[in-house]
C-alpha cells in the first residue's frame, strides 16, 4: 500500500542543516495496522507527513498503491490525499466555527461530484460509526477531548480512504478515552480492512497493533510484528 | 463550496462584525458619492439645448433713477450693438441668462395638471438666433405676436410633456393670472440654462415687447459675436456703449467664462467628496488587508488541515478570496437594503436609474476592493506548507 525507499529528509537553513530522516525503507502492506514509536524529535511525524504526501523527502521514493508519486504536481497530490488518505491528529484539528457535521463533511468538499445532501448523509453515517450521531449540531468547543477525536476519526473515514495516518491520536486523552479511540481504529482496521499507520508514545497502544517500527535520531532502529504482547522481529 | 463559505462567515459573524460594519459604511459613503457623480455625469452628457460659444453677456446698471432717460439710452445701446459688424445677433433678456446665478420661476397649471414649477425667461425676438435654439414644434416669436390678445410663450419639451402629455402644445392657452392667458406658439427640444451639471427643468420663454413696457429696463443683453472676435472688440464696444449710457456701469462676460464658474460650483464639492471617499476607501483597504493577513496567520492550522484533507494550493487561494467576497456580501446586503430605499422613496426627486447605477457601481467597487485586498494574503495562505502549518498548530 505504502512503500518508502531510501527516504532522507534534511531541513536546511542558512546556517544549520538538520537531518530528520535517513535511509528509511519501509513497506506497509494493505490492511496492516502499523505503529511507529520513538522519542520526541526522532522523525516520526516527518515520516507520517511524507507518507501522507504533506511533505516531500529530500531523497528517496514514495509509492502509494504501487504508483511512485515523486513527480506528482500539487493538484495530483491533493487528489490522492483526498481519495486515499485520512488523517487523525493529536490535537484533533477541528475547525471551531463549524459544527460537528460540517467538520466531518470537509474532505468531501474537495471531492467533485458529491452533492450537499450526499455529503450530509455520509457525514451522519460516519458519525454514527464513531458513536456521535447525537452531536451533529454541536460545535467542537462543546465536546470533550475524546468526542473531538471521534469527530476527527469520522472526518478521516468519511471519504472511505484506504489509508489512515494517525499522529498520536490518543496523546491528548486520558486512558479511558484513549482506549475508546484505539478500539475505533482497531475496528476500522479489522472490519473495513483500512490500512492504519499510527505514531504513538504509548507502548500499550502500540502493542495492540500488528507491527511496531521504532525510530531513533531519524533512523529506523527496529521493525517487529506484534503477537499478543510479544514482539517478533521482522 | 459557496454554501460552505457562507456558513463559515455566518458562524464567525461575531468576530467578523467590525469588518462587515466597515464594508457597510464604506458602501454607504461610496453609494452617496457615486449617486452624486452619476447624477452630474448623466446631466452633463445631455444636450443643453443652446450654443453658448461666442455669446457675450453685457450687463448694464444705470446709476440714475430717470426711467425715461435710461430707457431711451437702452434703445440707443441696442441699435449701436446691432450695428457693429462683429455682432451677429443681440437680444435683451431677464437677469437669469444662461449660467448666471439668478433664477426666476412661477407655477403653471393646465386642466388637471396643477402647479408645475417653471423657469421663466424674458427674451427678445432675436434670442433664438443668439442662443441658436432648436424649435421642434410651432415657431419662435415674431412681430405678428404684437397683435396677440394673449401673452405668447415658447416652452421647452419638458414643460410640454408635464402640461399636455402627448398632446399638441401649439395654440394651447395656459392661465397666466385671473385675467390673461399665455398662448403657446412654439416648443424647443431642450433648455438647461442653469448649469451643465443641472437637470433640465420645465421652462418657458416670455416675449419682451418693448413697446408694451415703455418704462421697463432690461439690464442684460446677450450678444452673439462672430467667431474669433476678441478682447479688442470688447474694449471698443464697452467704450462706445459707455459713451451712450454715460453714468452706467457696463460689464461684459462670456457665457463660456460663466459656464466655467458654474461648473466649478458643482465640481469643487464633488472633488472634495471624492477625495474624502478615496481616503476612506484607502483606509478600509488597509484595514481589510491587515485583518486578512492577521487572520491567515491565525488560521495556519486550518490551512494545513484543509491541505491534508485534499485541498490543492489553488483551492486554498480561492477559498480565502471567496471568504472575503462573502464577507463583503454581508456588508453589501445590509448596505443595499438602505440604498434601495432612495429610489423606492424617490428621495431628492432624482431618477431611479441614477441610484441603481450608483448602487451597482458601488457593489462592483467594493467587491473589487475586497478581492484586491485579499489577493496577497490569500496567495500567502496558498503558499503555506501543509506539514509546517500542522506542526505549528
Amino acid at each position: 500500500m505504502i512503500t518508502l525507499s531510501n527516504i532522507e529528509k534534511v531541513y536546511q537553513t542558512k546556517s544549520i542543516e538538520t537531518v530528520a530522516l535517513q535511509h528509511v525503507n519501509l513497506s506497509v502492506p494493505k490492511g496492516e495496522f502499523l505503529s511507529i514509536m520513538g522519542p520526541s524529535g526522532c522523525g516520526k511525524s516527518t515520516l507520517l507527513n511524507i507518507m501522507g504526501l504533506l511533505d516531500v523527502p529530500s531523497q528517496g521514493m514514495v509509492e502509494i498503491d504501487g504508483q511512485p508519486i515523486t513527480t506528482y504536481k500539487d493538484k495530483e497530490l491533493a487528489h490522492i490525499r483526498n481519495e486515499k488518505i485520512g488523517f487523525v491528529f493529536q490535537s484533533y484539528h477541528l475547525v471551531h466555527d463549524l459544527s460537528v457535521l460540517d467538520n466531518v463533511e470537509l474532505p468531501l468538499l474537495y471531492r467533485s461530484g458529491v452533492s450537499a445532501s450526499e455529503r450530509t448523509k455520509l457525514a451522519k453515517a460516519a458519525l454514527e460509526k464513531v458513536g456521535l450521531s447525537a452531536r451533529t449540531k454541536h460545535f467542537p468547543g462543546q465536546l470533550s477531548g475524546g468526542q473531538r477525536q471521534r469527530v476527527a476519526i469520522a472526518r478521516a473515514l468519511i471519504g472511505q480512504p484506504q489509508i489512515i495516518l494517525a499522529d498520536e491520536p490518543t496523546g491528548n486523552l486520558d486512558s479511558v478515552m484513549g482506549e475508546e479511540i484505539m478500539n475505533i481504529l482497531l475496528d476500522l482496521n479489522r472490519l473495513d480492512g483500512t490500512t492504519i499507520v499510527m505514531v504513538t508514545h504509548d507502548e500499550n497502544m502500540a502493542q495492540k497493533t500488528e507491527r511496531l517500527v521504532r525510530f531513533f535520531d531519524g533512523q529506523q532502529v527496529s521493525d517487529a510484528k506484534v503477537f499478543a504482547n510479544n514482539l517478533q522481529q521482522v | 463550496m459557496i454554501r460552505h463559505l457562507f456558513k463559515l462567515i455566518w458562524n464567525r459573524k461575531k468576530s467578523n462584525f467590525l469588518l462587515i460594519a466597515e464594508i457597510f459604511f464604506c458602501f454607504l459613503v461610496l453609494f452617496g458619492v457615486l449617486s452624486l457623480v452619476t447624477y452630474n455625469v448623466r446631466n452633463y452628457t445631455k444636450p443643453l439645448g443652446f450654443e453658448h460659444e461666442d455669446v457675450w453677456l453685457v450687463t448694464m446698471r444705470p446709476n440714475s433713477d430717470s426711467t425715461a432717460q435710461n430707457r431711451q439710452q437702452l434703445e440707443q445701446v441696442l441699435s449701436r450693438v446691432r450695428a457693429f459688424p462683429e455682432v451677429g445677433h443681440a437680444a435683451l433678456t431677464s437677469s437669469n441668462a444662461p449660467f448666471s446665478f439668478s433664477q426666476m420661476n412661477n407655477s403653471l397649471s393646465y386642466g388637471e395638471v396643477k402647479d408645475v414649477m417653471t423657469d421663466n425667461y424674458d427674451v427678445q425676438d432675436a434670442y433664438d438666433k443668439v442662443m441658436r435654439l432648436n424649435i421642434t414644434e410651432g415657431r419662435w416669436f415674431n412681430p405678428q405676436d404684437n397683435a396677440s390678445h394673449h401673452s405668447p410663450i415658447v416652452i421647452n419639451k419638458m414643460l410640454k410633456e408635464k402640461l399636455f402629455g402627448q398632446e399638441e402644445a401649439v395654440g394651447k392657452l395656459i392661465p397666466k393670472n385671473d385675467t390673461t392667458n399665455y398662448v403657446v406658439v412654439g416648443v424647443t427640444d431642450y433648455f438647461r440654462a442653469s448649469s451643465e451639471f443641472a437637470a433640465e427643468d420645465p421652462a418657458l420663454f416670455n416675449r419682451i415687447n418693448m413697446d408694451k413696457s415703455p418704462d421697463y429696463f432690461w439690464n442684460e443683453l446677450l450678444v452673439r459675436v462672430k467667431p474669433g472676435t476678441g478682447v479688442a472688440f470688447e474694449e471698443r464696444m464697452v467704450k462706445q456703449l459707455a459713451s451712450i449710457g454715460k453714468d452706467w456701469t457696463i460689464e461684459v462676460s462670456t457665457l463660456e467664462k460663466m459656464r466655467q464658474n458654474k461648473a466649478k460650483l458643482t465640481l469643487a464639492p464633488m472633488i472634495a467628496l471624492g477625495l474624502v471617499c478615496g481616503f476612506l476607501i484607502l483606509n478600509v483597504a488597509l484595514g481589510l488587508f491587515g485583518v486578512l493577513w492577521h487572520n491567515i496567520s491565525r488560521r495556519n492550522g486550518e490551512i494545513g488541515l484543509r491541505r491534508a484533507l485534499g485541498a490543492a494550493s489553488k483551492q486554498i487561494y480561492w477559498q480565502f478570496i471567496g471568504e472575503v467576497l462573502v464577507l463583503a456580501t454581508f456588508g453589501l446586503l445590509l448596505g443595499a437594503f438602505f440604498a434601495v430605499q432612495f429610489p423606492l422613496l424617490q428621495v431628492f426627486q432624482v431618477e431611479s436609474e441614477v441610484y441603481f447605477i450608483a448602487l451597482l457601481s458601488s457593489i462592483g467597487i467594493i467587491y473589487l476592493l475586497t478581492a484586491v485586498c485579499a489577493f496577497y494574503p490569500s496567495r500567502q495562505a496558498a503558499g503555506i506548507h501543509p506539514a509546517m502549518a500542522l506542526h505549528e498548530e
